[in-house]
């Protein structure tokens, strides 16, 4: 990653900090409720975004049922939740762990292959999933699971009440920030080199020694681990969860999310996911016919800055760095 | 038994016949764009949604059935050139080419389909069957128009074949397929040869939604329909291989049909799925893998 | 002396103004509906009942004086953002009051929005018993008619127009077609009719005849559907192919065959019967009336849901104008109980689930009309109250 490269992330990093930080203040003191509910959907949302871009950007696998993942997060947050106990921390918990045996379990299926067929398998997955929690009356079928009660998150300093909207923004903020950190950590090590190695060219992998499959495979379960924890979350904002958290749309949207924020870049999902559901509230508003318009600038960015929203920075600060330097 | 044979299993049968027709002609426009272009069209559904949406507005306007079954991939074949070259070509040279091309695909899928809710509105319209009537097959009956279906669909898939592995065309596809270098070396306008496949390959998935808009009836997700389907086949029976979505998609709808009477009709598509990840663990290119192959 | 009585003018006017404008505030509605996707034609009907009698209740002066504001926004037919933009209308645009919810799943998740709100909503098309049985809410209304009536109306008339019919029971596989079926099933069986086979096909099947076999066999006198949408098209269309619907009565849910979809299967929804809350060929003063206002301003058909939306700004009105306010606790207050005029005659409120009563037909497609065959009183389909929670 040359030095545009990094300054760039880093400025959207600290962009993305310095905007939660105000709108934690600013929402606060107006006790608005709406916009701090709505930036932590965009959060959860963006960890599940995240997650595809470990894949994809990181990897080289494009996962098109990452949404598998996320809904069985939420669902089994929800359970937890509702009929066992309400506690944040045994949610999470046992949702990261189970997340990491289903993503594990499904390993075996998925990594059999690569690049389109990976695709078609990981889509065809979340359908065959999404269908089956669809029909379970246990799960709550077609209609999902509400009622899931407001959280009072245990911390050594005091319970905190996720019903306040400046509270569950900043918990959800914390925990978002610390799957990025988290997946960025492995970056610097040698998972990471053979990480990028596979996404370059795998076949010459086999030449220097080293085999993919295992490092794919742990990609693939961390992926797992932080799409499920992330969906985990959902509950906690919302109070219910429904069959329509596994569909499609919400793993197609996921990769619309990685592709405008820059694939590959990781804090690209984060800031993805803040701005498509600014675009698509704002754009929702005024026309009915929004997925139009969003599919016209995904197609205008995968075409004409297939770098996304970072990629785009990155050259712009390549040329002030050019400039700088003459 | 012979009872059993004939007004349990052979209806079964004979359904999935009129089924499998319509799969593979979605999936050959698709395996012949894999297997040339080595681009995953995650828009051939919409494409065949497009050929359904004209197909109702020809006929509204009074233009005969019949007449449209060629109009409609007339029309569709060149909108498929100007997408392949203004927008796939675009992506095309690039390093992460395939996983480019797939997003792109998918993006355009998008579109496409709000673009026909615009247009024709959310609600489902009819096209009638210009065939009306059944006829008794077996002590069955079997309406006039998917018997015509099965026959036209055979007729259509062997002039495929015909066109790609017995013409001089087919030998410029398939030489640009197997050795896109060489072929340019040769003379052949390698990215004129990739649009033109991309815009058969369409017409082609544009012809088969409205030869099966009076069965399945035609609205905006319709494309949604089949791709599921089409690509197992086309994985199951190779990438690019002709043949092998004809076996394949013939195989497919068979299993589909027949399981039915077995296991509840939910389970059909996921054991569809099912057999596609088998056969992608342990023989990833397919019954007959390549373009190349026949 | 001159300036203090300008300054004294000034106030008063000021003071004048700022209570009139508190006065003139309207009461505004939020209305969650599908704009897109596959409910889309169905929030389109919402939309021009809602709009039909805003307007002519804004003509007459509004409710307590105050001019009514729509608010629309779109929910995809997805809960997710459903709760998304109820929020957004409960918290930002500060609405007094919410309705426009599709499916079930949204009318139940947008209940929980409203209950954390403390604002009431209303549901007019949601048709899922548990909304206003097991998973009722204090905040939720349900203004039309729900599936357990639906069969009631039906089955009153097979009994005397079929009795001890062979019935054979076809449904998508998902909870919601489970269940309407094995309600219509118990309500036929119990009055003689026998059930001769049950088969579900997935949701969004595209073939219907590999079922053909099974039913033919069956030899059925009535086939009983509750698919929908475009699955209703493919089934009634394929029946009429494979000649499976001669001699058979075709009857079903009153989502079956709807204006949305009625078009698409023409000639094969001939003599489809069902049980539903209204019908636009209802006969009486204010279905004549509403029926052609609505046409003259739309230039279609109004359906159970333009209806029904229609009906329930009106219930709205008569509610808050019962309470002089439209305060969320003394309008629930007065919503229980109450009785309103609708285009289908007087509905009344049953305060113990929130379920609106109201007369129930049985109705028959002829020639593309929604024919009205049968009867059944607001007693009779109502069935039993079976909320708990309030």
């Amino acid at each position: 990653m040359d030095k545009a490269g990094k300054l760039a992330i880093r400025a959207v990093e600290v962009t993305l900090f310095g905007s939660a930080l105000i709108l934690v203040v600013v929402g606060s003191l107006t006790g608005d409720s709406f916009y701090l509910r709505l930036a932590t959907e965009a959060l959860i949302f963006g960890g599940l975004a995240l997650s595809v871009d470990l894949l994809l950007g990181i990897v080289g696998l494009l996962s098109l049922g990452q949404a598998l993942y996320f809904g069985f997060g939420a669902y089994l947050s929800a359970l937890i939740l509702k009929e066992v106990y309400p506690s944040f921390w045994l949610a999470m918990c046992l949702v990261g762990i189970c997340s990491a045996a289903l993503g594990y379990a499904a390993s075996f299926i998925a990594l059999r292959s690569k690049g389109v067929y990976f695709a078609l398998i990981t889509f065809g997955l979340a359908q065959v999933v999404a269908k089956g929690v669809y029909n379970t009356r246990a799960l709550g079928a077609s209609d999902g699971l509400i009622g899931v009660p407001v959280i009072k998150l245990w911390t050594p300093i005091g319970n905190l009440d996720t019903a306040n909207p400046a509270v569950l923004f900043t918990v959800v903020f914390l925990v978002i920030s610390c799957l990025y950190y988290f997946v960025k950590y492995f970056l610097t090590t040698p998972m990471g080199s053979i990480w990028q190695g596979i996404r370059s060219n795998e076949h010459r992998l086999s030449f220097i020694g080293i085999e993919s499959t295992g490092p794919k495979r742990f990609a693939f379960v961390i992926a797992a681990i932080v799409a499920g924890l992330s969906g985990a979350l959902y509950p906690v904002l919302r109070g219910f969860v429904s069959p329509e958290l596994l569909y499609f749309a919400v793993s197609g949207n996921a990769v619309i999310t990685v592709v405008l924020g820059g694939v590959g870049t990781l804090v690209g999902a984060l800031f993805g996911s803040v701005l498509l559901t600014i675009l698509k509230s704002v754009i929702g508003t005024i026309t009915a016919h929004h997925h139009i318009v969003i599919g016209l600038i995904f197609v205008f960015v995968v075409i004409a800055a297939p770098g996304g929203l970072v990629g785009w920075l990155r050259k712009k600060l390549n040329e002030r760095l050019e400039m700088n330097r003459d | 038994m012979i009872e059993t044979l004939q007004f349990v299993y052979a209806p079964q049968i004979i359904n999935g016949l009129s089924i499998g027709v319509a799969v593979i002609l979605m999936a050959l426009g698709l395996t012949i764009i894999f297997g040339l272009l080595d681009v995953i069209n995650m828009s051939h559904g919409e494409f065949y949604a497009a050929g359904a949406f004209l197909g109702l507005t020809l006929i509204a306007i009074g233009i005969p059935f019949w007449v449209c079954i060629v109009l409609v991939p007339a029309v569709l074949f060149p909108l498929g050139v100007i997408t392949e070259k203004f927008l796939i070509q675009k992506v095309f040279n690039s390093k992460d080419r395939h996983i480019l091309t797939l997003l792109l695909t998918f993006g355009i899928a998008i579109v496409l389909e709000d673009l026909f809710k615009i247009i024709w509105g959310a609600n489902p319209s009819k096209l009638d069957s210009p065939i009306q009537g059944a006829v008794d097959l077996l002590g069955v009956m079997f309406p006039k128009y998917r018997l015509f279906l099965m026959i036209f669909g055979a007729v259509i898939i062997f002039g495929v074949w015909l066109l790609i592995y017995k013409t001089p065309v087919g030998a410029i596809i398939r030489a640009s397929a197997h050795d896109r270098n060489m072929a340019a070396s040769l003379g052949i306008p390698v990215t004129w040869v990739h649009a033109l496949t991309f815009g058969f390959g369409v017409s082609l998935a544009g012809l088969a939604g409205i030869l099966l808009a009076p069965i399945y009836s035609v609205f905006p997700t319709m494309g949604k329909d089949f791709i599921l389907m089409a690509f197992s086949v086309v994985i199951v029976g190779g990438l690019g291989s002709i043949k092998g979505a004809v076996v394949a998609g013939l195989l497919l709808t068979q299993l589909q049909s027949i399981s039915s009477l077995f296991i509840s009709p939910v389970w059909s598509d996921p054991l569809v799925f099912g057999v596609m990840i088998i056969v992608l663990m342990f023989k990833p290119s397919g019954l007959y893998g390549g373009l190349k192959n026949g | 002396m001159k300036r203090r009585a300008l300054l004294l003018t000034a106030l008063i006017s000021t003071l004048f103004v700022t209570g009139a404008s508190a006065q003139t505030e309207p009461v505004k509605v939020g209305v969650v509906t599908p704009l897109s996707g596959v409910y889309a034609g169905i929030g389109q009907q919402v939309r021009w009942g809602l709009e039909l009698a805003t307007r002519e209740i804004n003509a007459a002066g509004g409710i307590n004086g105050r001019r009514v504001e729509l608010i629309f926004e779109d929910e995809e037919a997805n809960p997710a953002v459903a709760t998304q933009k109820a929020e957004k209308l409960f918290q930002v645009n500060r609405v007094d009051f919410l309705t426009g919810t599709v499916s079930s799943g949204s009318t139940l998740a947008v209940g929980q929005v409203a209950e954390r709100n403390n604002r009431l909503m209303a549901t007019t098309v949601s048709f899922a018993d548990s909304i206003t049985g097991d998973r009722c809410s204090p905040n939720v209304f349900r203004v039309n008619a729900r599936a357990g009536m639906q069969s009631a109306a039906l089955a009153a008339w097979m009994v005397k127009e079929r009795p001890n019919a062979d019935v054979f029971f076809l449904g998508p596989d998902y909870e919601m077609g489970r269940s309407t079926v094995a309600a219509f099933k118990a309500a036929a069986t119990a009055r003689g009719a026998k059930a001769v086979g049950e088969v579900f096909a997935p949701l969004d099947n595209k073939d219907y005849s590999p079922y053909f076999g099974q039913i033919r066999a069956a030899k059925p006198s009535v086939i009983y559907t509750s698919v929908a949408g475009n699955d209703t098209v493919r089934f009634f269309n394929q029946m009429a192919e494979y000649g499976v619907n001669k001699n058979v009565v075709l009857v079903g849910a009153s989502g079956t065959v709807t204006s949305q979809n009625l078009a698409a299967i023409g000639k094969a929804a001939e003599g489809f019967v069902t049980g539903a809350g209204y019908s636009p060929k209802l006969d009486n003063p204010q279905n004549r009336k509403f029926v052609a206002d609505f046409q003259a301003a739309y230039k279609t058909l109004p359906d159970l849901y333009g209806a029904d939306s229609y009906g329930l700004m009106y219930f709205l009105k008569t509610a808050a104008e019962k309470a002089k306010s439209v305060e969320t606790d003394k309008l629930r207050v007065a919503m229980r109980d109450h009785e309103w005029m609708t285009p289908q005659g007087t509905k009344r409120m049953r305060a113990g689930d929130h379920q609106a009563m109201q007369e129930m037909y049985a109705v028959r497609i002829e020639k593309g009309d929604f024919n009205i065959i049968g009867r059944v009183t607001p007693a009779d389909a109502i069935g039993p109250d079976a909320c708990t929670r309030f």
